[in-house]
């Protein structure tokens, strides 16, 4: 196999942190190439270089055998490097069609669209992609949305193509027929470059380069090594993620939701006849593709959005007109998936973020005072207990990692709650390290009587902690099933909307 | 080569540095602006300190100047740091003198000591209206409060001018009517600090509402919502906060400290209601809260500055001839200077060792 793109001892640094250190790597004509990696290793950044958006300190970087300077992702795009973020770059109000030629044609009066169209057909015809050039955006699903990012690139003359975590917004049969579809492409002289930390996408590729805190640790063929060989490359030690959860009778119900609507920005229906409950010692599991009515759900179990009919009780007490303050002081704990837009300020101390919403409390102040010696004593007991890594509860939050910001969340949620945790992808975007000790918690609160609601995007999390699971699509809960019974391919299909031969194992 | 980076933690000698030279810029500006007004620009400054802090008589007038402008410049730190843009200090200011000299009709002939307490009351509060009013616009109705505290502004000084121009408040002489009211009676004079001196206890009143203010923002619960307001109001209303009362609060707080200064300028400057020596201080006390950093201590010492600057400009017009109208023209050279610091003190310079680049 000839070399397509190689990069020698590429060296990043912002500020103080060294991003990437003397990085060497080799892309093959025509592999699948995963960079593998906690968040924080630093496949962002490398990928960033490699697609011109950040200029390496030092080191170079060839392409087919030649040395370039990339200096903004232009010249990337020149030279055949295309690249799909995570997070789709689309205009909603345009077609499939005006979003891939957008900024592609010499300015001019008429778009010469018809050259343009041919094209891409081609390009479909040639992977299997279906996909409706004219439809817009705004109609299509997330999953066909990613295949308008894929084709933008290949429309732009990728022949290298970098994929950021491309399946975090799909199912697994999407994520399936994605890989298959890139495999074929790899056939047909593509590269990919495949930024991933889940492992049964790693698996599908067919080299690995590990990163750990900035350095290769090692390229391997993924064919000769093994999925727990591979975490402790990116972790540095071994890693237990099978989880030990004794079984426990369900309690009292501590949540019960009945008949539950909302209406969401647009005057369109975000939830329709949701209806649960969860008991004490109890996980109830929501899987779902992000954006099918989850995070509605959460915020109208903490009153942040009006239900528009149906009733919540909370341990047999009804909640009309919720408030979050209602919900708090009823020991209500909230761990929302975006932690510093809802969860944190995040120019505030570790400190202040860990009495946050509890400030009126009569535990933090002295008088009309907030008792700043007393907080001062909790936050260091809780960064202790909940090893925060902070230099002192006065440093500002936002110049922690995101898995020390979620453990604030933690420390304050687990202090704060006596009865409920309502938990939104608490794992999100964490490193291997901090998930297991998130599910650790979790399980331990579950063993102290707490009745708790998780949405994951991790389905095989969902169904080792989960005492039962409910899956979500289009604001409607689909079913809720047994984990112990269901299989990962039945919720797959029921969160693509398929309704299908299932154990429903009691609301 | 040289590369400018964010900071991660704010450094005290670089800051104070970069405040330093913005200042020195600011003058060095200002001064060909006076040279090109055809003054001798040593003669003119040196008569602006003269007149500002050259004795101890210049000192107290400059504090008597300075006290509106620490005022309305705490009201803006208020709002500020919880980002509702309140730009309604000069109504909220207004507002105060008025409702503060309609408390005076009403209690007049009481105790001079009650009379005071009570002017005091009805002007706070009728600043606290004012600026409620419009926190009720932006929390029930989404009106910007850039928009309606603007607007209030306007309305509020042009219903002084009416009472003043024929109206109700106005003073009735033996053969014309001048816009303006009665003298207010002696009792209802807020206290001198010196005798001799025109320094009234309204400047005690600005010191001790900066102390609040500072005790309020970093000390209470209710500061603590403020600030978070000011970062993330998100995260403020997730964590049970009711923010459109937060915003309220705000807005009442800042307009009843707008009001203190409107009626410690009548009650202890004007000793009569008239809208000429009123104007501007609202619209100032806003490049006062800028330049002291949105902080409370920052503000006092930002207000003192410029009141000495409005003090002193009396007497470098009299000594070397240059407009007094120079002055505000002064004020913002300095505040783009002092602006462009506080972003300065963000970022520092990184000189990278040759070793560096060596992989």
């Amino acid at each position: 196999m000839t070399e397509l793109l190689r990069v020698e001892n590429l060296t990043k640094r912002f500020a103080r942190v060294v991003a990437n250190d003397r990085i060497t790597f080799a892309v093959a004509a025509g592999e699948i190439h995963c960079l593998f990696g906690e968040n924080g290793a630093g496949k962002s950044t490398l990928s960033a270089c490699i697609y011109g958006y950040h200029q390496p300190d030092s080191g170079r970087i060839l392409y087919r055998g030649k040395e370039v300077q990339l200096a903004s992702p232009s010249d990337a795009i020149r030279i055949g490097i295309g690249m799909v973020h995570q997070h789709f770059v689309l205009v909603e109000a345009f077609t499939v069609l005006e979003n891939i030629i957008v900024g592609t044609q010499e300015s001019g009066l008429r778009l010469r669209d018809q050259e343009a169209r041919k094209k891409i057909r081609d390009i479909c015809n040639s992977y299997e992609i279906d996909l409706n050039l004219d439809a817009y955006i705004w109609e299509l699903a997330v999953g066909q949305q990613q295949w308008v990012e894929i084709l933008k690139a290949l429309y732009l003359g990728a022949e290298l193509l970098i994929l950021d975590e491309p399946t975090a917004v799909l199912t697994p049969q999407e994520s399936d027929r994605l890989f298959r579809i890139i495999r074929q492409m790899c056939a047909q002289h593509l590269s990919v470059i495949l930024i991933s930390h889940k492992l049964n996408e790693i698996l599908q590729s067919d080299r690995v380069t590990v990163l750990r805190k900035g350095q290769v640790v090692g390229t391997m063929t993924t064919a000769d090594t093994t999925p727990e060989a591979l975490t402790t490359m990116m972790v540095g030690r071994e890693v237990d993620l099978s989880i030990d959860k004794p079984e426990r009778p369900p309690g009292r119900p501590v949540l019960e939701v009945k008949g539950i609507g909302a209406i969401g920005e647009w005057g369109e229906r975000v939830l329709e006849d949701v209806s649960f409950s969860v008991a004490e010692h109890e996980i109830l599991g929501l899987a779902g593709v992000a954006g099918n009515g989850q995070k509605q759900l959460f915020e109208v179990l903490m009153g942040l959005r009006p239900a528009s009919e149906g009733e919540i009780l909370l341990k047999e007490e009804r909640m009309t007109n919720l408030t979050p303050r209602m919900a708090l002081d009823r020991g209500v704990g909230y761990i929302p998936d975006d932690r510093f837009r809802e969860g944190l300020v995040s120019d505030f101390s570790v400190a202040e973020n860990l009495i946050l919403g509890w400030q009126y409390s009569a535990d933090y102040r002295r008088g009309p005072f907030l008792d700043g010696e007393r907080i001062k004593r909790l936050a260091e007991q809780q960064i202790d207990r909940f090893q925060i890594a902070t230099p002192s509860p006065d440093v500002a939050t936002n110049t922690l990692s995101g898995g020390n910001a979620q453990r604030i969340i933690l420390a304050r949620e687990f202090l704060h709650a006596n009865c409920l945790i309502l938990a939104n992808q608490p794992t999100r975007g964490l490193d291997v390290g901090v998930i297991e000790y998130v599910y650790e918690n979790l399980l331990q609160k579950r063993d102290e009587g707490f009745a708790i609601v998780l949405a994951s995007e991790e389905l095989e999390d969902l169904f080792n902690l989960s005492d039962r699971i409910a899956v979500f699509f289009k604001g409607r809960i689909m079913a809720i099933l047994d984990p112990k019974t269901a299989s990962i391919e039945q919720v797959g299909l029921l969160m693509a909307g398929h309704e299908g031969g299932v154990d429903v194992a009691g609301p | 080569m040289i590369r400018v980076e964010q900071r991660l933690e704010p450094n005290l000698a670089w800051t104070s540095g970069a405040f330093a030279v913005a200042i020195i810029a600011g003058l060095v500006v200002s001064g060909l602006l006076v040279a090109a007004s055809g003054a001798d620009v040593f003669k003119a400054f040196g008569a602006l300190f003269e007149g500002a802090f050259g004795s101890f008589r210049a000192i107290t007038a400059s504090l008597v100047k300075a006290t509106p402008l620490i005022l309305t410049g705490l009201a803006t730190v208020v709002a500020f740091r919880a980002q509702v843009w309140n730009i309604g200090q000069e109504g909220q200011l207004y507002a105060g003198a008025m409702a503060a000299y309609l408390g005076s009709l009403i209690l007049a002939g009481l105790p001079s000591f009650f009379q005071i307490v009570g002017i005091v009351l009805f002007g706070v509060a009728g600043g606290a209206l004012l600026g409620g009013l419009a926190a009720i616009l932006k929390t029930r109705f989404r009106v910007s409060e850039i928009i309606s505290t603007v607007m209030l502004n306007y309305l509020v000084v042009y219903l002084l001018s009416y009472l003043l121009a024929g109206g109700p408040w106005t003073e009735v002489g033996e053969t014309v009517s001048y816009h303006q009211s009665p003298p207010i009676p002696e009792a209802a004079h807020l206290p001198l600090l010196v005798s001799g001196m025109k320094l009234h206890i309204g400047f005690l009143f600005a010191i001790l509402v900066a102390i609040a203010c500072y005790i309020l923002l970093e000390k209470t619960p209710l500061g603590f919502e403020i600030r978070a307001l000011g970062f993330n109001p998100a995260a403020l209303r997730s964590r049970g906060t009711n923010v459109s009362r937060t915003i309220l609060l705000v807005m009442a707080i800042s307009g009843g400290i707008a009001a203190v200064a409107g009626l410690s300028e009548l009650f202890g400057v004007g000793h009569r209601l008239r809208s000429d020596y009123l104007f501007g201080l609202g619209y100032t006390g806003i490049i006062i809260g800028m330049i002291g950093g949105l902080r409370p201590g920052g503000t006092v010492l930002a207000g003192i500055f410029f009141g000495g600057l409005e003090s002193g400009a009396l007497y470098m017009k009299i000594l070397s001839g240059v407009p007094a109208s120079l002055v505000p023209a002064i004020e913002g050279i300095i505040l783009l200077f002092v602006l462009m610091a506080g972003v300065i003190s963000r970022f520092r310079l990184v000189i990278p060792r040759s070793a560096d680049n060596d992989p």
